[in-house]
């Protein structure tokens, strides 16, 4: 869990990604931590991050300008839920 | 069901033949005629239709003005469903004497504008997961005619562009496909003399030019719920030339 995001917040951004995605995972399954792209993660490719971009967007208004911001923001959900934070405490 | 729908170069003949046969297949379509200049074919088509068609400014190798219309689509509508990237240009030369505006203002208005437009309209379709693309390209596109060395590459990257983001775009529900019009019956065949247009005919193996409406019907196809497993076509519509 990351120092910014409240849990609720977590929470929410799973949601998010499981509705988007039309993800197998039920919202609870997804771990903060967990990296969603590469080895070991969640296995999403770079459409699904298309459609994370195109959804924190519209559900946040956080718009994420380029490949090397994306990269950074959407690690994870902890990555998501603090950028989600700190947009929001703008 | 009812879609909303722009139709960029919608101040020509095939424009306004694309935007007639969806006006024709539902009368709860919304249809917007994108349009930079010469406003008045489109104006007397939205007076014809009111409510069901209007007219939008739309500087096609302009991102803002892409922003702006879209925005002012989806303010009213709610959405947009169906881009039909139509606008164009060309400019023949041979390419050792072509300069280089020909170059890049042909390619401008027939390659970047359907960057800038499928840009504009993505974020929004992906977000419903349900989209429709249809680029008009050109039979140029395929055949590479010489003295068109500027429309040619550029249609040609339009059918590019089509199949690569079809490929991008295929499971969030959105469709991208392209059509390639032969000789057609509008302003740029008038221009002909009765020999160079017989010389054209001739190369038919229809032995006629296909009217605005034969590529409109294919648009309205491709835009539609029955071309819902139809994704980065090319759909040759010549008469049989190639």
């Amino acid at each position: 869990m990351n120092e910014f995001a409240t849990p609720a917040l977590s929470e929410e951004i799973k949601a998010l990604l499981v509705e988007t995605l039309m993800l197998p995972q039920a919202p609870g399954q997804l771990v903060d931590d967990q990296p969603l792209f590469g080895p070991g993660g969640l296995g999403l490719d770079s459409v699904d991050a298309l459609q994370i971009v195109v959804a924190l967007d519209k559900a946040y208004g956080l718009k994420i300008k380029d490949v090397g911001e994306a990269q950074a923001i959407l690690k994870s959900v902890a990555t998501i839920a603090s950028a989600v934070h700190q947009h929001r405490s703008v | 069901m009812n879609r909303v729908i722009l139709i960029t170069g919608a101040n020509g003949g095939l424009g306004l033949a694309i935007a007639r046969a969806f006006i024709e297949q539902s009368a709860d379509h919304r249809v917007w005629l994108g349009v930079r200049s010469r406003r008045e074919r489109a104006d007397a088509m939205a007076s014809e239709f009111p409510g069901a068609c209007r007219v939008v400014s739309l500087d096609v190798t302009s991102p803002e003005a892409w922003a702006q219309a879209v925005q002012a689509v989806t303010d009213r509508d709610g959405r947009l469903d169906v881009l039909v990237n139509n606008a164009g240009r060309h400019e023949d030369s041979l390419l050792a004497t072509m300069t280089p505006a020909a170059w890049s203002n042909v390619i401008d208005a027939n390659l970047d504008s359907v960057f800038h437009g499928c840009q504009a309209v993505l974020p929004g379709m992906i977000h419903r997961r349900w989209g429709r693309i249809v680029n008009v390209a050109s039979l140029s596109a395929l055949l590479a005619p010489a003295g068109q060395a500027n429309y040619a590459a550029a249609k040609a990257g339009v059918v590019a562009l089509t199949h690569a983001l079809a490929k991008e775009t295929a499971r969030i529900g959105i469709t991208v496909n392209a059509v390639c019009p032969g000789y057609i019956e509008t302003e740029a065949l008038e221009a002909l003399s009765p020999e160079r247009r017989a010389a054209a005919v001739a190369q038919v193996p229809m032995r006629r030019f296909g009217q605005p409406r034969e590529v409109a019907a294919a648009v309205r196809f491709l835009a539609g719920d029955d071309a819902s497993y139809v994704t980065g076509a090319t759909l040759k519509i010549d008469g049989g030339i190639l």
